[in-house]
């Protein structure tokens, strides 16, 4: 049995994890700091300040990095709205976006009136780059979490946009930054290399994968950070919107529901009535939970009820039987995953097992769970 | 002069651009100015004062344009040093420099990350928190005529000077560009600041 936080139910296998002597956990410790301890009246004033700072002195007053999920969609909206503000929107293609967002995005888009550029990197490198990142850290995400957080800077420097607005703290969910240094959350490189990269940087990527696929030298360039020098001659200055404001996920879902329609969709292994709000933009989501789920022992569903407990909405009995019906089911999206990577369940588990986090014992032998209404359009090799 | 070319290539990867300066006609153009310095100060000034930098650098803090000494750089600034036997410094900010007295705990030089306390506002201190460790590493330490020239001190086995300033001069007794985010910050801040306090 995994040790587990006595009020959020986190267990000893999440990252950047910490108990004290009562059993509590950091994150939840962090959120009551959020909640008591940081001046929100005086954050939205440097919020007022960095905005006039920028305001009006380039093309757009700032660039959003967007996938269409509830948290850079929020962040637009929220900018458009209370600073009349002239974004660039810029999204990273990672490769996997679902019909339902993709309504969401045109809604969003033509409700708010914004200019947009999307970016879609080359899917057979992608494939690739997910292999190895899941043979070396159990983690196919690489290529999407270092895409998304990189290619934006560059488009930053391209087109001379400074000010960068991500959405959601990270201090949400980790302690990398923790919300207790009441510091604001500088999304740069320290970051990108403290949790985002895997410890992979592009570079390293390089020479990992050349050996055996006809790598040109530009393809790693979408995952690339650019310099510093580069990004600090244009001063850029890139935050999150979470920092200056408090972060209510719910509240905020049901804010650009009722402004612009936005709407959830049923993820794999999720309680759609419930969570039908997160991380609605990939169909490999599933996977990326099922893997979670084999490595620590928890998944999305815990994920998604420690924050309600912390913010009281649910009762633990409450959590824990959301947790056993949904999670740990392997999703229907694995079988076009292992199509992508041309491997076979075995080898799947066979690498998946080899970052497995101590002392959590996976469990290969779960039944299926449901496929989503949108199972069929998703991308097939064949 | 070790720590040139970490100092330049900091100020470089900040996203401002260097000249190296080591004779009186390179100091047209220049907008602020950083002197660096690892080494002995008697050895220092004798080399200053042979290419006749001495009194460019005396010309330059008259402009009002923003002066930054690193460490022994930092030293050169004073009245006086009794390093290497004793000998004049650039007398941008009045007092000496004396050897530490590190108590008998303490080893010299003093070597490592301390932490550093902010006596003053300066503008060049913006976003940067109190008390935070910076670099260190010499033996000798820069004491002003007036407290009121000490902005930031630390402590090894005595207090001393961490930072100093007057007017458009700055000191700094650490390595901003080996303390990493922070001391990155402060080099930073420099490089935009216009010599104004």
């Amino acid at each position: 049995m995994l040790k587990r936080c006595i009020k959020c139910g986190f267990p000893e296998t999440y990252e950047t994890i910490e108990f004290n002597d009562a059993g509590i956990c950091n994150i939840c410790l962090q959120k009551d700091f959020k909640d008591s301890s940081i001046n929100w009246v005086e954050r939205k004033k440097m919020l007022d300040h960095l905005i006039n700072e920028y305001r009006g002195k380039y093309d757009y007053d700032c660039l959003i990095p967007f996938s269409g999920g509830k948290d850079s969609t929020f962040t637009l909206n929220y900018l458009v709205r209370e600073f009349k503000i002239k974004p660039l929107v810029i999204q990273f293609n990672h490769g996997f976006m679902r019909p339902q967002l993709l309504k969401n995005n045109e809604k969003t888009f033509k409700k708010l009136g914004v200019d947009v550029i999307s970016f879609t990197p080359n899917w057979k490198v992608v494939k690739r780059l997910m292999k190895e990142a899941l043979i070396r850290k159990g983690d196919f995400c690489w290529h999407c979490h270092t895409g998304i957080f990189a290619y934006p800077m560059q488009i930053a420097i391209k087109f001379n946009v400074p000010l960068i607005f991500w959405g959601e703290p990270s201090s949400e969910y980790t302690a990398y930054y923790d919300y207790t240094k009441n510091e604001i959350e500088e999304v740069d490189e320290t970051r990108f290399d403290r949790f985002v990269n895997l410890g992979i940087t592009a570079d390293d990527m390089k020479g990992m994968i050349r050996h055996d696929f006809g790598l040109d030298e530009r393809d790693l360039m979408p995952y690339t950070y650019p310099k510093l020098r580069d990004l600090k001659k244009i001063r850029f200055r890139s935050v999150c919107l979470g920092s200056y404001i408090p972060w209510d996920v719910k509240k905020n879902v049901k804010e650009i529901s009722d402004e612009l329609g936005w709407e959830g969709d049923q993820v794999e292994n999720m309680p759609l009535h419930l969570y039908g709000y997160e991380k609605i933009e990939c169909y490999m989501q599933g996977v990326r939970d099922y893997i979670k789920w084999l490595k620590r022992g928890y998944s999305r569903v815990t994920q998604m009820t420690a924050l309600d407990l912390r913010n009281e909405r649910i009762t633990k009995d409450e959590a824990d039987r959301l947790i056993e019906k949904y999670e740990g089911k392997k999703p229907p999206s694995l079988k076009l995953f292992l199509e992508y990577l041309e491997i076979t369940e075995d080898e799947f588990n066979e690498l998946v097992a080899k970052t497995v986090v101590s002392p959590h014992v996976p469990d290969f032998n779960r039944p299926m769970g449901n496929k989503t209404p949108d199972f069929e359009k998703w991308y097939r090799e064949k | 002069m070790g720590n040139l070319r970490n100092i330049s290539k900091a100020v470089y990867s900040l996203g401002f651009d260097f000249t190296y300066v080591n004779c009186k006609e390179n100091f047209n153009g220049l907008t602020h100015l950083i002197i660096p310095g690892v080494g002995s100060f008697y050895a220092a000034m004798s080399h200053l004062n042979e290419r006749e930098l001495g009194d460019c650098i005396f010309d330059f803090a008259k402009s009002k344009k923003p002066i930054l000494g690193i460490c022994l750089g930092m030293q050169l600034l004073a009245t006086f040093g009794e390093e290497g036997g004793g000998s004049y410094g650039l007398n941008l900010i009045p007092g000496k420099i004396l050897k530490l007295d590190p108590g008998t705990e303490n080893r010299l030089p003093h070597i490592g990350w301390n932490t550093t306390h902010f006596l003053k506002n300066h503008p060049v201190f913006q976003d940067v928190k109190d008390n935070l460790d910076f670099y260190y590493v010499h033996s000798y330490y820069f004491k002003p005529d007036s407290i009121e020239y000490i902005l930031a001190e630390s402590e090894y086995g005595m207090k001393f000077s961490g930072i100093v300033g007057y007017k458009n001069i700055l000191g700094f007794q650490f390595h901003p560009e080996k303390s990493q985010t922070n001391g990155l910050k402060l080099l930073e801040n420099f490089c935009n600041w216009k010599g104004i306090c």
